[in-house]
This record gives structure tokens, C-alpha cells and sequence, in this order.
């Protein structure tokens, strides 16, 4: 029998919570902020663990902490939260611990408009620990919003990295009608530990370039975490040693870029023209390729999931295209920016709006 | 002196630093109270402080300048009910930049000691001054700030703390030192101390700033206790299946739902979502409100379509339910000549030439009042079908009262 088609009403706010739970996430902890209030609010029900830190500092010390105890922490925040954690991040990072930051973008700069969704906090987190890649998923649809946020952790677990995932207020707190009984099972992220060194070292890494984390609830073997430049035992030192260490935080990421990579790609790998987006604007692209094609264009979409590391995959499918368009809610195009730099071509165009979404319509115009 | 806990590494101190008195007392008091290394998990803070990781064989993290309390704290609620005697060491200047941090573990009562070094300078920087720097220390030093130290000890027992105490003399130390590690709950040890390259040699007369010594204890400290219960936010099967017929004659039609906070705006909108599920169409829908979520206007948008939605923008919304003025004010300037305008009679100003009034604020209350107005469409519409609005207001909260109100908006079509 074909199982009937049944829908409920639901936002991505409770399907990214749900997934991450269901993932192994099981710490949260939180400090209230628009827009991302619904994760604050469906967390305290749904984790194992759930805290009200007293500022965003505090949140990620205390997911940190948490972290070295065998935790997988999870928080929620937006850009004026996010910046207040930017230091904090940096220790996380460079400690390597596991955890995920789920972002919301608002209108900004600063408090900007609370309300107004946007796409313009790719510019702080390409540089959030500089000269260093923290994983960014990005969800653009509400499948994506149950088997990112799952992929996310994972990539925390394996890589031993936080990583953010980035939402807009548009994607996580409207509501639409969705078919749950389509997903795919998730299964909980168990954290292996892989090639152990004895004596253990923290910060000792094998050839996957991965140190296997131990928790200080262990008792066999001395566990040394460290924020600033540490050697393999994880204490302070400038030498050789301890820069390998370092130099192996951006390599145990980059060198995985094409695993690391998801897309949505629909057209054909050479063409003429491409729009290129990520997260809300994809809802968007999506009918406006439909109408393209209607009109006989020979139009094509990638929508990026994975914003950081940029794969070189990715760029070959953007560079095969005669024309390029990249769609973003913000002002400068963060993401042309992110892979073209200050370098302006003119076959690669953007289309970019302040305070509102990109219309279908807008889309369209720009590539007939 | 048990050396377990402490590691064969060289003492990194300057000479005559109160840091290895301090290290050695700290090693005393946690094995003469039955502490292994692995038992006990040490954050070290920034400043000379942090530098203390490598002497011992307990398991060490090293953070950010004045977060370690932040950092211990959330060990300690990572570790739930394992037994780990958390231990944070942090200097004066740590603790200014991280007072909050410290109130907090005091408040929460987080199972943790926090070893507080007062040596009153910044001395990894030049010297400076902290906020707990004495004002004597601060006379002697020629530095113009009259204003008074925090007394960390007396805000933290007052935040809740279960013991806390400020030692001057390294002869008690140790054993206050085995009063906080075997205390259950937030303890700090205030230790004052001499920086030799910024303090001694500028100040004669020690017993002159130091503040004076105290050991308070807490008799009935908070507990740590949360018990909550768990409930899974989605269920794949809940899903609604298409039960009544949809008569949309278009691709799809859009909504603005606007009225006052408090007036069940958005639950209306979504009972008719909701409803527009039961009726085999897909559907978007959104709120916004002003930040005070208690006054002022209060919008809501749905999309009804036949096909899967993408866009949930609405360039040129179809149809305009408006319940208040505050409502009208929010969405007038998006009306447009094509639109359809179902109003509250109570609706000042609104001329259009496609609008209906009706008193929907009498019909069905201040609440019931959109869902009638909702109804109201349905009927003259014939969109949906009745059965699939009462089918979705039964789902949700208030359901009598909003069925009694749609009952009373029908019999007045019926009559008609």
C-alpha cells in the first residue's frame, strides 16, 4: 500500500533541534536572543541538558567545559551574541573541542533590526578564527534542516572542531507545511577514539591529522587542554613542536574540503548562465530557475550547503559557466566575496538586497 | 609534603613569589584529603597564574584571561554526577574582568573551588592595577584611584557561596585550602600574595594593604537540581492527511492577517494553515509583532498552494484581514486596488472599493474575532470547505470557545 502523503505545520527551528538531539547533541546551553528564540525555547524540553548561561561569554565557556567532559554542547544564537563569543570561539577552536553554534542572521550591523531575517554574518564568521576554517553548514530547505545540523556534529566529533550552523530567521521560525514521514533515521554520532598513544598525549594527532580526545572524566590518562600555542602534551610552548600543532588545526580541516562538501546542484555542469546561493535565498532561486527555464534560458542553480571550507569542486562548477549570478540578503555579496575576493569580473554579477528578502521575480530579471 | 599531585617540573615562579608556596599548599590539602590526580581537573587562567599547568599531574586546562570560573563551571555541569573536584586559579585581574563569572558559579552554588591569587597587579603587563587592588596599595604606588577594591569575598558569600575566605598568612593556608576542596559546592580562597616585580619593592609596609582576613560559611547553600521531562518535539506519524476538498482557483493565494497583540492573530493564522493542510494544499506562514510582544500590532502572513512552496514572500498579498486599527496602520501602505479587504466594522479610515465589514469583534470576542473573520472568507470564498477550519480549531487550544464563535459567525450567514 503507498503510504499516504501527510503533512504538518512546522518551523526549522524544531527540526534543527530535533536532528541534533537526535544526532547525540546533549548539552544545551543558551542566552535568549531574537531570532533565535524558538531553539531557546524547544531546547529546554527536548536536551538531556539544559542551561541558561548569563551572557554569551559564558555560554561557550560552559559549552567548552562541557566539551571536556565527553559533552556535545550545542547553543543558538545571532550576530551580537555571536560577537561577544568570538574569543571564546578562538579557545574552542584552537583546544579542539566539539560543539555546534547554530546562528540566525538578522538585519544588522550591531542590533540592527532583531526582526528583519538576512544573510550578512558570512563576512564575520569567514574570518571568525583568522587565517583558520571553522566548518559552516548551511541549511536551505527544511531537509536540510533535519540532516545538516545531524552532519554538523558529526563533523565536530570526528574533526574535534566547533562548527557553526547558519540560519536565517526566515528559514527557522516561519512555518510551513512538510512531510516529517520523508526524513531519513539519524543515528546518534558516537565518538570513537581512534589510534590512542600511550603515554596519551592531547594533542597528539595520527596521519588523519585527528588527536583522539579523551574526557577528564577518564582516569587512566592525564587529559591537558590548552587555548594558547601548547605542544603534544598540550602545555604552553613556542618551539617547533607547538607550531606543528597549530599548523595542523588548519590542515586537519582544509584537507577535508570534498568530504566536507554538500550541494544542491541542478542543471547542466557546463552552461551558460548559474545562480549561485545559500540558506534563504535558495527558496527563492529555486522558482526563479523554474520560471527561467520556462521562458527558455538555459539556466542553471547551485545552492551551496557548505560555505566553509569551499571545495574545489565547487569552484570548477561555478567557473564552467559563461555567466554567474550570486544571490544574497546583504550588502556587498559575502559569498562572491568569499571566493572572488575584492577581484570584480564581469561575468560574475550579484544580486544583493538590504532589510527583505530577494523576490523570485528579482532573480529572474537579472538573467533575461 | 605528598607529591603525588604535583609533577617533577621546576617551579616557573620569580623568587620569592607567593605562586609556589601557594602550588605546594594547594598539592597538600587535595592529598591529604584523599584526592588522585586524575580525580581532580585544574583551569588555569591567564596571567602568572596560568603558567602553574605544567607542575601538575592532575588533569589541566588552560583558558582565556578571566574566564576559567566560566570554563570550571561548565565542567562541572558537563560532569553532571561524576565525582571530580574542579579546581579554578585565577589572579586578581582575572577576576575583574571575570566578576560575573564568579557571582554566577556563586550563585548556582557550582560544585567547584576557585583559588584567587591577590597579588594586586597586572604583572604580566606592566603592573597595573586590579579592581581588587587596595586602596593603600594603590596610595603607596602614587596611583590616583581613591576608589575601593571589590570585596570578592563578601560578594560571593552573599551570592550564595558555600565557603569562602581571604588568608593573608600562608601559615593557614593549607588547611583553609582542605576546607574548600572538601566543601560541597562553590568555595574561593582569596590569597594574598606579593608580585616581587611590581608590589615588594614599592611597598614598605605589607600589613598595611592587604584587606583583612575573614572565613565565612554558608549553612543552607543552594542546590544544583534540575529534573525535567523530556518530550520529543516531532512525531513522524502526526502528520495531517488531505480530508476535505480545496476549491483554490488559482496557483496560489496569499494572506495578511493583521490585528492587535492579544488578539490571537497568529494562533488564528495558523489554525487556518492548519486548516489549509487538512485540505490538501501546502502552506506557509509567518508572524511578526513589534518587540513588545504584549502591545501594539500584530501580523501574520499565509501562503495556500496548490504546488510546493519556495518564496514565502508575499509581493502582492490577495487578501487583507483586518481586525484593529493598530492592525490596519502596520499593513495599509501593502493594500492595492486588486486586493480583497475583509474588515472589522471598527476599522477606522479604510476605504477600498473590494471590502467587506463586519462586526467580527461582536460575533466572536475579542479573541474568536479572526477566526471568524477567517471564516467569514471561507464562506463567501468557498476555498475551503467549513469542516476543515472546525477540523483544525479542535487541534488547538481554546477549541470551544472558537467553535462557539464560527458557530455564531454561520448561523448569521445561514439567516442571510
Amino acid at each position: 500500500m503507498v503510504k499516504k502523503k501527510s503533512k504538518t505545520l512546522i518551523d526549522g527551528s524544531k527540526i534543527i533541534v530535533e536532528g541534533l538531539v537526535r544526532a547525540g547533541a546533549d548539552i544545551f546551553i543558551g542566552y535568549p536572543i531574537t531570532p533565535s528564540n524558538l531553539f531557546y525555547r524547544y531546547a529546554q524540553n527536548r536536551f538531556p541538558t539544559f542551561h541558561a548561561a548569563p551572557d554569551e561569554i559564558s555560554v561557550l565557556q560552559w559549552m567548552s567545559g562541557a566539551a571536556t567532559t565527553g559533552r556535545l554542547p550545542v547553543t543558538a544564537t545571532a550576530f551580537p551574541g555571536l560577537a561577544l563569543m568570538v574569543e571564546s570561539l578562538n579557545m574552542a577552536f584552537a583546544m579542539e573541542l566539539p560543539m555546534v553554534i547554530v546562528v540566525t542572521q538578522r538585519l544588522g550591523p550591531s542590533t540592527g533590526s532583531a526582526t528583519t531575517g538576512a544573510q550578512g554574518d558570512l563576512g564575520l564568521i569567514t574570518g571568525i578564527v583568522p587565517g583558520f576554517d571553522v566548518p559552516v553548514f548551511c541549511p536551505s530547505s527544511f531537509e536540510d534542516c533535519w540532516e545538516l545540523p545531524a552532519r554538523a556534529l558529526q563533523t565536530a566529533v570526528e574533526l574535534r572542531t566547533p562548527v557553526i550552523l547558519l540560519t536565517s530567521k526566515e528559514m527557522v521560525m516561519t512555518s510551513r507545511s512538510f512531510d516529517l514521514s520523508a526524513l531519513p533515521r539519524i543515528d546518534p554520532v558516537i565518538p570513537e577514539i581512534k589510534g590512542l598513544h600511550i603515554p596519551y598525549q592531547s594533542y597528539r594527532a595520527g596521519e588523519d591529522l585527528i588527536a583522539p580526545l579523551l574526557s577528564v572524566v577518564n582516569e587512566q590518562h592525564q587529559v591537558r587542554i590548552n587555548s594558547s600555542t601548547h605542544d603534544l602534551d598540550g602545555l604552553i610552548a613556542k618551539n617547533e613542536e607547538s607550531l606543528n600543532v597549530t599548523r595542523r588545526l588548519k590542515t586537519k580541516i582544509n584537507s577535508r574540503s570534498e568530504k566536507l562538501c554538500y550541494y544542491e546542484f541542478d542543471g547542466a555542469k557546463t552552461g551558460k548562465k548559474l545562480i549561485v546561493t545559500y540558506g534563504v535565498s535558495s527558496f527563492a532561486a529555486r522558482d526563479a530557475l523554474k520560471e527561467l527555464r520556462e521562458r527558455g534560458e538555459d539556466a542553471s542553480l547551485l545552492v551551496m550547503k557548505t560555505l566553509i571550507p569551499i571545495s574545489a569542486e565547487l569552484i570548477e562548477i561555478i567557473e564552467s559557466f559563461r555567466q554567474v549570478l550570486f544571490v544574497e540578503e546583504n550588502i556587498n555579496g559575502q559569498l562572491a566575496e568569499l571566493i572572488y575576493g575584492k577581484l570584480k569580473k564581469e561575468n560574475r554579477r550579484q544580486l544583493n538586497k538590504l532589510g527583505e528578502q530577494i523576490s523570485p521575480t528579482e532573480i529572474v530579471n537579472e538573467l533575461v | 609534603m605528598d607529591n603525588k599531585i604535583l609533577t617533577d617540573s621546576k617551579f616557573p615562579f620569580c623568587p620569592g613569589c607567593g605562586l609556589g608556596p601557594i602550588v605546594r599548599s594547594m598539592s597538600k590539602a587535595l592529598s591529604e584529603s584523599g584526592y588522585d590526580p586524575l580525580d581532580v581537573v585544574l583551569v588555569s587562567d591567564i596571567g602568572c597564574c596560568g603558567i602553574v599547568d605544567p607542575l601538575f599531574a592532575t588533569h589541566t586546562i588552560h583558558g582565556l584571561h578571566g574566564r576559567s570560573v566560566a570554563l570550571s563551571s561548565g565542567v562541572v555541569l558537563g560532569l553532571k554526577d561524576v565525582e571530580k573536584k574542579v579546581i579554578a586559579i585565577q589572579g586578581d585581574g582575572g577576576a575583574t574582568i571575570g566578576l560575573q563569572h564568579i557571582l554566577e558559579a556563586a550563585r548556582r552554588n557550582i560544585n567547584m573551588t576557585l583559588i584567587l591569587v591577590n597579588n594586586m597587579v597586572y604583572g604580566m603587563t606592566g603592573g597595573q592595577v586590579s579592581g581588587l587592588s587596595s586602596c593603600d596599595f594603590k596610595k603607596e604606588r602614587g596611583i590616583p584611584d581613591s576608589s575601593p577594591p571589590y570585596d570578592i569575598c563578601e560578594l560571593t558569600f552573599t551570592a550564595g557561596a558555600a565557603y569562602v575566605t581571604r588568608v593573608n598568612s600562608h601559615k593557614v593556608l593549607t588547611q583553609r585550602l582542605r576546607e574548600a576542596v572538601t566543601t560541597q559546592g562553590f568555595s574561593l580562597v582569596e590569597v594574598s600574595s606579593l608580585c616581587q616585580a611590581y608590589g615588594v619593592s614599592k611597598t614598605t609596609d605589607l600589613k598595611n594593604w592587604t584587606e583583612k582576613e575573614v572565613e565565612l560559611r554558608n549553612e543552607n547553600p543552594g542546590k544544583q537540581k534540575s529534573s525535567r521531562e523530556l518530550v520529543p518535539l516531532i512525531d513522524m506519524d502526526s502528520g495531517m492527511g488531505s480530508q476535505f476538498r480545496s476549491d483554490l482557483t488559482g496557483e496560489r493565494i496569499g494572506f495578511v492577517i493583521a490585528g492587535s497583540a492579544g488578539g490571537g492573530v497568529q494562533s488564528a493564522a495558523k489554525v487556518f494553515a492548519k486548516a489549509g493542510i487538512l485540505s490538501g494544499l501546502s502552506v506557509s506562514m509567518k508572524g511578526e509583532y513589534p518587540i513588545t510582544v504584549g502591545t501594539g500590532f500584530s501580523v501574520a502572513e499565509v501562503i495556500l498552494s496548490k504546488q510546493e512552496i519556495n518564496y514565502t514572500g508575499l509581493e502582492k498579498p490577495d487578501v487583507f484581514i483586518i481586525l484593529t486599527n493598530d492592525g490596519y496602520e502596520k499593513v495599509r501602505n501593502r493594500i492595492h486596488e486588486n486586493a480583497m479587504i475583509i474588515a472589522d466594522s471598527g476599522v477606522e479610515d479604510l476605504v477600498h472599493p473590494n471590502s467587506q465589514r463586519v462586526n467580527f469583534k461582536q460575533i466572536g470576542g475579542k479573541r474568536g474575532a479572526v477566526i471568524c473573520a477567517l471564516a467569514h472568507f471561507v464562506v463567501e470564498s468557498g476555498i475551503m470547505e467549513m469542516e476543515a477550519l472546525t477540523t483544525a480549531i479542535s487541534y488547538g487550544r481554546h477549541a470551544a470557545s472558537l467553535l462557539k464563535a464560527i458557530s455564531n459567525l454561520t448561523g448569521i450567514h445561514a439567516v442571510q
